[in-house]
């Protein structure tokens, strides 16, 4: 870092090097997708980026204003893809304010859980694909693993391993069975033992910290300046968490849990470490939420009368009518904003992608660091690409 | 060598010049069948090696036994796969860099001691010989980068010429110390000595440090985590051999394994005796007064071989072997625990933190030398 600073600041005009333009993606081992960034390259040294995206659109708000509100559940499942059960939700909470559907008790409940499940695998993936950003290939195979195993528990209910479709409007598609909650609290129990594994082989470990410490520092006023949201915001040491502040969820108020917040304890507040760290433990929150979820878990219904006369014949939002609901993803805040006039679909559809908006930091994170930081830095965004074209 | 020139002229009666010719043409295409089956078993090892410490099994259908035959497969696919070449490269550059690149380091071989007698020449500057054509191969993969016509096989080039500046300086200074002790450059030396005073990663207690050093700098030198920089994937792709495919891009794939054995050979053959056990046990690899090869080249009746004497020098090589794969072992072990270092932290971590240690080392052991002291005794 010395040596860098020693380069950057020497303004000496009888060096002269060729700027090069790096063309880093869309097809790239470590931009996690097809994102394009176009990097101007002082040798190692990153002089400019500039982002590049789009790659991956589908059209995912068009589509929703041609279908009904139950058909779309499937498409946000395609959004955010590590994280289908919590955009299930996001649309669902959208639509049952919509439409002032109440949902059952123990529906309520079972989605808490279930997207806290999703939050730890869809984290699982940041942890493993960060170490393969760095360099290590180890900690993907051991993040995989338990990955497997909230998979294996989500297909239960839901018949699918990763595009779920189960939280809907009005409630969850069905109900788990009987076993299922004293396999997900074995699970709990297990994953605590493999996350000290992951402390010990990455975390802690002197190069990685060497790699993700003071590396793409994001200040706290930058941070809320650019409406980054989820561990990114609160690597850099804010403590907002809808969970906690707008609790979209009865379950969550009646749950006891902490926001982690980046405290820079390797290096400045908000670096990569921080990032990651905060992800790191979020996932054992996440398994603190489960484990009274299952405890305090009601019994009863898990979907609305009205939702399932909604198969037969679509049901319609009132003229007029218009929600805004916002989720906590493992990514940060998704939110959904549908406009009805009426009719089976709204009229005029938008969803606030977490990926999006973080991902708007990058350009100014790179400039100055390395290339190996400029993908440390992509990493620790945790961006995915599905939701950021959508 | 001489041994072998011998028995060809001898049984086929063939002049000097041409029995050298002979006896050169065998060693060094035994030598290069060595490093292929060589090659192909430490492909294997290094994907089952990262297998179980990444809870997978690796290849296990290939061949039936544990996928024994996975790297022969692979070996013969590379083989028939087309030979791909960029349209804006330098052709010239691009078909001499992987020839280039392989030629440093298996030259290196002609001077590895796998026991006392078998090893193609002693050279009297083995050492430096070892360390001088190993980075050879810098020059095979800068050409390599550069003649690619692609951005990033061009950083990888960069990288591969800032690390070797790097690592090169600490790792011949970490030499120096056995060097010192020994007081010869030639490997052969260094066995014997080995076998008569012990081992001399015990000699003094400077020893430890310079093959600690010795060793993470060569890690270094064979590209290998944490200093895989010039083929980062993450970060560049594939490095300097984005842009190569089939047989050519196998000979970065062999380059890397082939430099593994070298440089796990030097740290065997300096710092850990060689070929010779710990407790000098029945002479292993020492060459009998009256070998095989002395009846075959007509200097001895068969009666007169010492057989006992020439299995323990046969047990040699064997020996050595172990110990390199101890070594190999331990380079993929960290291989597939340790995220990668950034490029100034390579060049920080050569120049500020190993070089200094390695002339800490040279001076010790220079002190020690110069005071008669020393853990294991001079006779």
């Amino acid at each position: 870092m010395e040596a860098l600073e020693m380069y950057t600041t020497d303004e000496r005009s009888d060096v002269y090097t060729e700027e090069l333009k790096l063309n880093l993606g869309p097809q790239h081992p470590s931009t996690h997708g097809v994102l394009r960034v176009e990097l101007k390259m002082d040798g190692e040294i990153i002089t400019d980026s500039r982002c590049d995206i789009g790659y991956l659109h589908r059209c995912a708000e068009k589509i929703g204003e041609n279908v009904t509100y139950l058909q779309f559940t499937p498409y946000t499942d395609r959004m955010d893809y590590l994280a289908s059960m919590n955009n299930n939700l996001a649309w669902s909470l959208t639509v049952e304010k919509l439409m002032g559907l109440e949902v059952p008790e123990r529906a309520q409940w079972l989605r808490m859980i279930c997207s806290e499940l999703n939050r730890i695998a869809s984290h699982l993936i940041a942890f493993g694909t960060y170490g393969i950003d760095i360099g290590a290939n180890t900690p993907f195979f051991y993040a995989f693993r338990e990955r497997e195993s909230i998979m294996q528990l989500l297909e239960r209910p839901s018949g699918a391993r990763m595009l779920y479709n189960y939280i809907q409007p009005g409630g969850v598609r069905r109900d788990v069975d009987d076993n299922w909650i004293g396999d997900v609290l074995a699970f709990c129990d297990e994953f605590e033992k493999r996350w000290a594994e992951y402390n010990t082989l990455l975390s802690n470990n002197y190069i990685f910290i060497k790699r993700t410490a003071n590396i793409g520092i994001l200040t706290q006023s930058m941070a809320l300046d650019y409406g980054c949201t989820g561990p990114v915001l609160r690597g850099s040491g804010v403590r907002w968490d809808l969970r906690r502040d707008v609790p979209y969820l009865e379950p969550y108020d009646e749950v006891d849990f902490d926001v982690p917040v980046g405290e820079g304890t390797h290096g400045a507040l908000g670096d990569c470490w921080d990032r990651y760290w905060v992800r790191m433990r979020e996932m054992m929150e996440s398994i603190r939420i489960i484990r009274q979820g299952c405890a305090k878990l009601p019994g009863g219904e898990v979907m609305t009368k009205k939702q399932t006369s909604m198969y037969k014949s679509p049901m319609k939002a009132a003229e007029g009518a218009h929600a805004y609901m916002r989720c906590e993803n493992p990514r940060g805040e998704l939110a959904f904003y549908a406009v009805s006039e009426g009719g089976t679909s709204p009229i005029r559809l938008r969803a606030r992608a977490p990926s999006f908006c973080n991902l708007a930091v990058l350009d100014q994170l790179l400039p100055g660091t390395m290339l190996g930081d400029g993908v440390a830095i992509i990493g620790s965004l945790d961006i995915v690409l599905g939701e950021v074209d959508r | 060598m001489q041994g072998l020139i011998d028995v060809f002229a001898n049984l086929l009666g063939t002049g000097p010049t041409l029995s050298m010719v002979l006896a050169y043409f065998v060693c060094i295409h035994s030598l290069i069948g060595f490093i292929t089956i060589y090659a192909m078993f430490a492909i294997w090892m290094e994907r089952k090696v990262a297998a179980h410490i990444q809870v997978r099994l690796g290849p296990m259908e290939t061949g039936g036994w544990h996928g024994w035959a996975q790297s022969p497969a692979d070996a013969l696919k590379l083989l028939f796969k087309e030979d791909l070449i960029p349209a804006g490269a330098n052709k010239f550059l691009f078909w001499i860099a992987p020839a280039l690149v392989f030629c440093g380091v298996f030259t290196g071989f002609i001077v590895v001691p796998f026991a006392e007698g078998i090893q193609i020449v002693d050279l009297e500057l083995g050492v430096f010989f070892i360390v001088a054509i190993a980075s050879v191969e810098v020059i095979g993969v800068i050409m390599a980068g550069w003649s690619s016509n692609s951005k990033y096989s061009l950083f990888g080039a960069v990288r591969e010429a800032a690390q070797v500046v790097s690592y090169e300086l600490p790792s011949a200074t970490a030499l120096l110390p056995p060097v010192l002790i020994v007081g010869s450059l030639t490997l052969g030396d260094f066995n014997t000595f080995q076998a008569e005073h012990g081992w001399l990663i015990l000699h003094n207690p400077f020893m430890p440090i310079a093959a600690l050093i010795f060793f993470i700098s060569s890690l270094a030198g064979c590209k290998r985590a944490p200093f895989d920089l010039p083929e980062a994937e993450s970060e560049l792709v594939s490095g300097f051999h984005t842009e190569y495919s089939g047989m050519r891009f196998s000979f970065f794939g062999l380059e890397e394994f082939v430099s593994m054995f070298l440089v796990s050979a030097v740290t065997a053959t300096l710092f850990f005796g060689g070929y010779t056990l710990p407790f000098d046990l029945l002479s292993i690899g020492a060459a009998p007064d009256v070998s095989l090869f002395d009846w075959l080249s007509g200097h001895a009746e068969l009666g007169q071989v010492d057989i006992l004497g020439s299995l323990t020098h046969l047990a040699g090589p064997a020996v050595f072997i172990v110990k390199v794969f101890v070594f190999i072992f331990i380079q993929m072990w960290l291989r597939w625990t340790l995220p990668r270092l950034r490029v100034d932290q390579v060049m920080v971590l050569g120049y500020k933190f190993l070089l200094p240690w390695a002339l800490f080392t040279v001076v010790g052991t220079a002190l020690f030398e110069g005071l008669g002291w020393g853990w294991c005794s001079h006779s």
